[in-house]
């Protein structure tokens, strides 16, 4: 493996942490709020009101637009295909840290599916 | 304790979330892939890339798709779990196969095919996951 290569493969881990943080802390923030529908407006707006308020959610942000940038980055260098097979590891990150941070109760099942998803996607990107 | 089951309604909009989040990602593609291959020498290499990004219009259409989406995924996470949002929003792999089958003709190989039916036993999976925290 060539430097170059060993230096976007750790761009891609670190997009990944990167997305899982933006998550985590988006998911964070939006729980100290109220629940809300998709489909009312008027309550969507409020909502998004108070969540652009919450500190977590600038930190999500920042997060989010550091992955993007470093990803449009990553997409002008390798294939696509291989980016997006690596990205999918992301999956895993998310069901560890809503298991451990946010104390959602992934149990035995939504593992299963999780897995079945990410070798989905290493299969639909590869070939 | 809140409900946080995946009703049908959610899961639209969590399929909307994805077409918006697969158009905002070939917007900021055609904004990014400008010249295959340049040489990766340092800083300033990423100064001119970036340059090159903010002054292409797709990068600002990417960007509305972006903040819609942001909107409308907030509000979804507020209805359910982030470990069921997220493997539910790989959605986007089945529809990306489906828009290369129907408009650009692409054959899809065996292998393919079973990754898509590997994607959507996995949503499946973890949609009802999420009914069966409700049970006691």
């Amino acid at each position: 493996m060539k430097e170059g290569q060993v230096f976007i493969l750790g761009l891609i881990v670190f997009t990944g942490l990167c997305d899982t943080f933006r998550e985590l802390f988006l998911k964070s923030g939006v729980n100290s709020l109220d629940e809300v529908s998709p489909d009312n407006i008027k309550q969507v707006t409020l909502f998004i009101f108070k969540l652009i308020r919450t500190p977590r959610v600038w930190i999500s942000l920042f997060f989010g637009f550091l992955s993007l940038f470093i990803w449009l980055f990553i997409l002008s260098k390798v294939d696509l295909n291989f980016a997006f097979s690596l990205d999918s590891m992301h999956y895993i990150f998310i069901a560890f840290a809503a298991q451990f941070l946010l104390k959602e109760k992934v149990r035995r099942m939504r593992w299963v599916g999780t897995l079945l998803i990410v070798l989905g996607i290493t299969l639909v990107t590869l070939s | 304790m809140l409900k946080r089951k995946v009703t049908l309604k959610i899961f639209l909009f969590l399929v909307l979330a994805d077409v918006l989040e697969t158009f905002h990602q070939f917007c900021f593609k055609k904004s990014a892939l400008f010249k295959k291959d340049p040489p990766l020498t340092g800083a300033y290499d990423l100064l001119v890339f970036f340059e090159v990004v903010f002054s292409s219009p797709f990068f600002w259409i990417g960007l509305l798709a972006l903040i819609m989406m942001f909107i409308l995924w907030s509000t979804i996470l507020s209805k359910i779990d982030l470990s069921v949002a997220v493997p539910i929003a790989s959605f986007s792999y089945i529809l990306v196969a489906l828009v290369s089958i129907l408009f650009l003709h692409e054959t899809i190989t065996l292998l393919r095919w079973v990754g898509i039916f590997l994607i959507l036993t996995g949503v499946i999976v973890v949609s009802v996951s999420s009914c069966e925290r409700e049970r006691p």
